[in-house]
């Protein structure tokens, strides 16, 4: 209460300080996600902005890429923002919409329109507004080993033709992704959305140049199941012949390496056209709630024209938008070859679609490569997909019914409360409970004030819908449309039907192999003369030690096609290589290897602990009675272990059925969604499906209530066999 | 030291009745036994008198202290618990401490006291260990000191002994009546076992759902027990009981006939208690007829397990005669002059 | 020593115990063994290998994680060890302090409400986090909390208090109540029996629970990285998510922060491990 009233005053009294706070020297918080060289090449375009313009102060703070957008979203609206923040065109659609920044005008409108590109200046206008400074563009570019390619690589198809040294690649790419596989697609005139945020790989030409590229993966043109770090990595090592990359590979590539950048090449099977990849356009927004927006905008104007875009040419290896500046990059054949391939691409659709188009890409794309689908088939499912997550949003209702309901039910639980209290056992049962209520009311304040209270709130935004936090009330329309399986199949992909199936099954899986694996090795452990007890013990809690999206992650390397562990022990054992995430089977059984490393330690202890409360003699009664091991196991230790294991089963069923880190971070949903688990795919509504939180939340409320009725109705089967 | 003295207290848990309006009284330096089965309200009595339950009416005084809404700090009573209750992460040194320091005694007072205790239970050697590091008999005794450390107004001792094996059992029962005698303090002790209570008290409670049944000197208690209840509780084996009509100034049931005792007031029928140790080979017809079925020669004595008249029945017989009795014999049974109790069959209290 | 007596084939079966137990260890640390060889590896060409073994052993991933400095020159990865650090340890403490007496309550005392907080409380626990994001961040943000460490301590005690109550509840229960009777007839108070001794007996409970609470806010990111929105103030997570960029993942830095990360909780659970199985009042009541 004091806290926000201190708020209060402060924001009520900063209009007559800010003047006198600027007039001293101006401070500006300028967030961005950027890294290694780009971070030190802002960082020195910062410090020389600041000896120009001695009163303003840059901060920079970097941000987790990952947290990057959904944190400016609560950050900005709150106050608690950036004055400036650098991310990338796609986005402004959604920030405009958000109110998140503000319109610019830049200080020299002539030299603006001059030194900037009309197509970098268009990705940040929206309805007419210039909306930020363009900064710089990225773009995939070729890089090409100079030790295998003499001259400049005219055409895809030429790669193919390259005769390598064996363990060479003729080309390494991320050709799982759609992102970098648009050039492919631009060659034969598709893109992932159309001009009206519509589907736009249902094309013949999309089709074909998926086709193209599962032709090149099977010919050994492209490897199998390639990640940024394995382009970086086959490419450093002078396994490929060439590699598409950004320009974040060149700083890690060793001194002894001969190489060079040149635009995609071109497609013969395309026509000869040229590979065209998604540009995107870095700019700096100035926020809506800027406190320092003069200087926001003076920091900004630097870093785009003039110094600042050279310093971050120079030092941060931009791509800059400023062409003056590119007078005295002249020699600079990296940054042109990265220039040149940007000029090809075509700057990103800023449809808010084309964000959520990436993700059904993905998958289609992967489907086809690992040849479990047809090209057409998988880009159609991709369109069915991305129809579901784009579809129109349910109409609005009148909030007068849902404040009557709630209405209603508040007026119904303060008089069935007053009821309650008017009756005398009760009100002499309070008042015995008066001291037990000291021990217990500071954890209920703080729990229900931090941790109740947001999920009520949080449960709430499910009777609203939006994109982002610009929502409206729509009664229990989410929960019709997941209920109904937004109007599909009811046990087809993606549906809510579906997906609770695979989390029973997820759930039921882990948390069986939890169990037996961990009261087998506390058996193991618990035998009298064990030696090593202790070290055995330490080493088995390991996997619990560390963090689990580390160990995810390690698991999913683990799975790679080509270079992952448990397929070369496959290999070596004389069985086939598996494509793990290719079929529901072996990407379920994936994760749950997982999940089963991560969470056999907690049943283990907790069986080690419950094993110490069975006496001794009764093992020996046991014997006595001619019992074997098995029998003494199954009529003694069992039955005995169970009271103490419940529980700890209660629980992990209810960790195991959230365990999102393990499914997004080891499978991701492959294949086609099928492995995602409800909570997953909660996290999807919120975060990669155009941020329904409204829709997530839906699925919260629906999981919360799966869990309440699964767990009552198991607690209930257990008191009846008591 | 003081007195206690408890009037009309009454607890009820869960709207059954425990304890029915008990009046006690307990003399300065005198140890009470409370005895009884499990059940009876005994433990429930004794948490009461240490303030650990509160009372629903009546008061509990101790000297000229009305403590009844006291919390049990405040009473300056020490407890000795069934289970020990020893703190498990204090040393037994600290364990005796425990209460003096939280009185704030001097750490001089602290320290003479806990000396004197360990020479006293001879826990000299022990006072650095821990609980889970010594045997039952042990902490037992580290319990005891613990309370005697305190040299509180009143102890109490709920079942102390029952954790104890039967050998260890008499030798503390021993030792606990010495301490008494030694520290002459006011005691009440509960127990479920009538050779401690009568072996330890000087004076006998026993409870009966929540009632008491009947209270004074242990062999007061003993040979005059007022009602069929005490009667059986009290002595080991069980007194035997056989319900005989009057007819002529004389007893009789079947298998037994007995004078009518001088100075009882016997209207029709009474139910007639005879303990196994008042019974002998009769040299004649004898008073009771019995069917022997077992028995357990003990040597010197010997016990005849059957039945008189239907009933089952009890006789301790010595002798050479004793030795051969056998299973199947009828035995004929003299009683000792004065050992018929007799109980009115529909109140069972004693005829008086 | 010759106590123990083997019976013929014994040797045998102690043999394959050690064996099954030797393939467990295998299991468990091989992903481990993965992250630790792809931290000390810079820039080795992908091989498929069965073991971890790094071709040409450097720290330099180490060097980069720990040199890491601010735009001002500041230390940051001292800085954020120690945020991440005092956060785990003030959320570890606080967790306790809310949870113990409320949990002790509920273990001791049959009270109004007693039941329907403990649903409450077991609810909050199966409900997917996801949802409750953005409101903590208004909260915080009404409270002036946001970018504090206080904050972020406050929101994670407050999600391991329910863990923690269950927890210390089965334990509170574990302990006799003849020793806080003995403690009252001694002369304590309610409370200074609970404090002086259910307290040092429940040590090792409290101990594994303090260590929950404080993985929670150790491993944490999602919430840590809406929360604080200043370099200073990051905890490690954070940083170990800065390495995962839009386009390229920078894997040999986040393996080696990976494991500096992991390294005290390993220490941790290696320090509390005989508390994690055994007890302590086993001995102190019943023979």
């Amino acid at each position: 209460m004091r806290a926000g009233l201190l708020t209060l005053a402060a924001l009520a009294a900063a209009p007559l300080v800010a003047p006198a706070v600027a007039a001293a020297q101006e401070r500006v918080e300028v967030w961005h996600a950027y890294r290694g060289e780009e971070e030190e090449g802002l960082r020195a375009a910062a410090a020389a902005f600041m000896r120009a313009s001695p009163d303003v102060r840059v901060r920079l703070v970097a941000q987790p890429f990952g947290a990057y957008a959904s944190k400016l979203e609560s950050a900005i609206p709150t106050g608690n923002g950036p004055d400036l923040f650098i991310d990338t065109h796609d986005r402004v659609a959604s920030y405009v919409a958000a109110s998140l920044i503000v319109a610019v005008e830049p200080a020299d409108r002539a030299a603006f329109e001059a030194r900037i590109e009309p197509a970098h200046r268009a990705a940040l206008t929206i309805e007419g507004a210039l909306r930020g400074y363009p900064l710089s563009v990225k773009a995939p570019a070729l890089y090409v080993n100079t030790a295998f390619v003499a001259g400049e690589v005219e055409a895809l198809e030429d790669l193919a033709a390259l005769s390598l040294p064996s363990g060479v690649y003729p080309l390494v790419m991320e050709a799982q992704s759609a992102y970098w596989v648009s050039g492919l697609f631009g060659a034969y005139g598709a893109g992932l959305v159309d001009e009206d945020g519509g589907w736009g790989l249902g094309t013949d030409g999309a089709t074909r140049a998926l086709e193209q590229l599962r032709g090149l993966v099977e010919a050994g043109v492209i490897p199998r199941e390639t990640d940024g770090a394995l382009v970086a990595r086959l490419f450093t090592a002078g396994r490929a012949a060439s590699a598409i990359s950004g320009p974040w590979l060149a700083p890690d590539l060793p001194p002894e390496l001969r190489w060079r950048v040149q635009p995609l090449p071109i497609v013969r099977g395309a026509g000869g056209e040229p590979m065209r990849p998604y540009v995107t356009v870095e700019g700096a927004f100035v926020a809506s709630r800027a406190r320092a927006p003069d200087g926001a905008r003076r920091f900004a104007e630097f870093l785009m024209l003039g110094e600042g875009a050279l310093l971050r040419a120079r030092r941060a290896r931009q791509v800059v938008t400023d062409e003056a500046a590119w007078a005295s990059l002249e020699d600079d054949a990296f940054l042109r070859g990265f220039r040149r391939a940007a000029r090809q691409g075509r700057v990103t659709p800023t449809h808010p679609h084309m964000r959520m188009a990436y993700v059904p890409a993905d998958r289609a794309i992967r489907k086809v490569l690992r040849g479990t689908f047809g090209a057409r088939e998988a880009l159609a499912e991709g369109g069915r997909r991305f129809d579901d997550v784009t579809r129109a949003l349910p109409a609005p209702v009148e909030p007068a019914w849902g404040l009557l309901a709630l209405g209603l039910l508040m007026l119904g639980a303060i008089a069935l409360s007053i009821r309650r209290l008017r009756e005398a056992p009760l009100r002499a049962a309070i008042k015995q409970s008066l001291p037990a209520y000291r021990y217990v009311a500071h954890a209920a304040i703080a729990v229900g004030l931090l941790v109740i209270l947001p999920l009520v709130v949080g449960a709430a935004t499910s009777f609203f819908a939006g994109r982002g936090t610009d929502m409206y009330f729509v009664g229990l329309a989410n929960y019709a449309d997941i209920l109904s399986a937004r109007g599909g199949d009811l046990f087809g992909n993606g549906s809510f039907w579906l997906v609770l199936l695979v989390t029973v099954l997820w759930t039921a899986a882990n948390v069986g192999l939890h169990v037996v694996i961990g009261v087998a090795l506390a058996l193991l452990l618990y035998r009298p003369y064990l030696r090593l007890k202790g070290v055995y013990r330490v080493l088995l809690i390991i996997p619990w030690a560390v963090p689990n999206y580390v160990t995810a992650l390690a698991w999913r390397g683990m799975f790679h096609f080509e270079y992952g562990a448990v397929n070369t022990i496959l290999e070596r054992l004389g069985l086939e290589r598996v494509s793990w995430f290719a079929s529901w089977v072996t990407a379920f059984g994936a994760n749950v290897a997982t999940n089963v490393w991560l969470g056999f330690p907690f049943m283990m202890v907790v069986t080690l602990g419950a094993l110490t409360s069975i006496p001794k003699d009764v093992y020996e009664a046991a014997a006595v009675d001619g019992a074997n091991a098995w029998q003494r196991f199954r009529h003694i230790t069992l039955p005995l272990l169970g009271p103490f294991l419940a529980p700890a089963v209660a629980m992990g069923s209810v960790w195991t059925f959230n365990m999102f880190n393990v499914v997004y971070l080891v499978s991701g949903g492959e294949p086609d969604g099928g492995t995602e688990i409800l909570v997953s795919e909660a996290y999807r509504w919120a975060f990669t499906r155009g941020n329904q939180y409204g829709y997530a939340a839906a699925y919260a409320v629906l999981i919360f209530v799966i869990l309440v009725i699964g767990t009552r109705l198991t607690a209930r089967a257990a008191e009846a066999r008591a | 030291m003081a007195s206690l003295t408890l009037s009309g207290v009454e607890k009820r848990l869960g709207g059954q009745p425990i304890l029915r309006g008990i009046d006690l009284a307990a003399q300065d330096g005198e140890l009470v036994v409370l005895v009884g089965p499990s059940g009876c309200g005994k433990s429930t009595l004794l948490r009461t008198i240490a303030g650990l339950e509160l009372p629903d009416a009546g008061t509990v005084k101790i000297g000229a202290r009305d403590v009844t809404h006291l919390a049990p700090r405040d009473r300056d009573v020490a407890m000795v618990f069934q289970s020990y209750a020893l703190y498990p992460h204090l040393s037994v040194r600290e364990n005796l401490a425990f209460g003096l320091k939280l009185r704030g005694e001097s750490k001089a007072v602290i320290e003479e006291r806990v000396r004197e205790v360990a020479a006293m239970l001879g826990l000299g050697a022990l006072l650095d260990r821990y609980p889970r590091e010594m045997s039952g008999g042990q902490r037992q005794r580290v319990a005891m000191g613990r309370a005697i450390a305190r040299r509180p107004q009143l102890f109490l001792f709920d079942e102390p002994l029952s954790n104890l094996d039967a050998a260890l059992r008499s030798e503390v029962r021993v030792e606990i009546k010495k301490l008494h005698a030694d520290l002459g303090a006011t005691m009440v002790y509960v127990t479920h076992d009538q050779v401690e209570a009568m072996t330890l008290a000087d004076r006998l409670v026993v409870l009966r759902a929540g009632d008491v049944e009947q209270a004074g000197p242990p062999l007061e208690v003993y040979r005059r027990p007022a009602s069929r209840f005490v009667a059986s509780f009290m002595g080991s084996p069980s007194m035997n009981f056989v319900e005989a009509a009057v007819e002529d100034g004389a007893l009789v049931a079947e298998g037994l006939r007995l004078p009518v005792p001088a100075g009882r007031d016997v209207a029709r029928r009474a139910l007639v208690g005879i303990r196994p140790h008042d019974v002998a080979l009769a040299d004649g017809e004898g008073a009771l007829a019995m069917d022997v079925e077992v028995v357990e020669a003990m040597g010197f004595e010997a016990y005849a397990h059957g039945s008189v008249g239907g009933r089952p029945f009890v006789a301790r017989l010595e002798g050479e005669r004793a030795q051969a009795v056998e299973v199947g014999q009828r035995l004929a049974l003299d009683v000792a002059p004065g050992a018929v109790h007799l109980f009115d069959p529909e109140t069972e209290r004693a005829l008086e | 020593m010759s106590a123990e007596r083997r019976r013929p084939g014994a040797l045998l079966a102690e043999l394959g115990v050690h064996a099954l137990l030797l393939g467990a260890v295998a299991f468990a640390l091989y992903p481990v063994l993965w992250v630790v060889a792809l931290a000390l590896s810079p820039g080795d060409a992908p091989e498929a290998s069965i073991l971890p073994i790094p071709t040409a052993p450097s720290l330099r991933h180490f060097e980069a994680v720990v040199t890491t400095t601010s735009s001002e020159g500041v230390w940051l990865f001292g800085r954020q060890l120690a945020n991440s650090v005092i956060t785990a340890v003030a959320t570890s403490v606080t967790a306790i302090v809310i949870a113990t007496p409320a949990a002790y309550a509920l273990a001791r005392f049959d009270f109004v409400g007693a039941r329907s907080g403990t649903k409450a409380l077991l609810a909050s626990q199966m409900f997917p986090g996801v949802a409750a994001a953005i409101p903590l961040y208004l909260l915080l943000n009404a409270l002036s909390l946001l970018d504090t460490r206080s904050g972020l301590v406050l929101v994670y005690a407050t999600s391991a208090v329910p863990f923690a109550i269950f927890q210390l509840k089965s334990a509170f229960e574990g302990i006799p109540r003849d020793l806080e009777e003995a403690a009252m007839v001694d002369g304590a108070t309610r409370f200074g029996a609970f404090v002086r001794v259910v307290l040092p007996a429940a040590r090792p409970a409290l101990a594994i629970t303090a260590l929950f609470a404080f993985m929670t806010a150790w491993n944490e990111f999602i919430l840590a990285a809406t929360f604080l929105s200043s370099e200073d103030m990051y905890t490690l997570p954070i940083v170990l998510q800065r390495y995962m960029g839009e386009y390229d993942a920078q894997w040999g830095a986040f393996a080696a922060g990976s494991i500096l990360v992991s390294v005290p909780v390993m220490a941790l659970f290696y320090a509390l491990q005989r508390n994690l199985v055994g007890g302590l009042t086993s001995g102190g009541v019943k023979g």
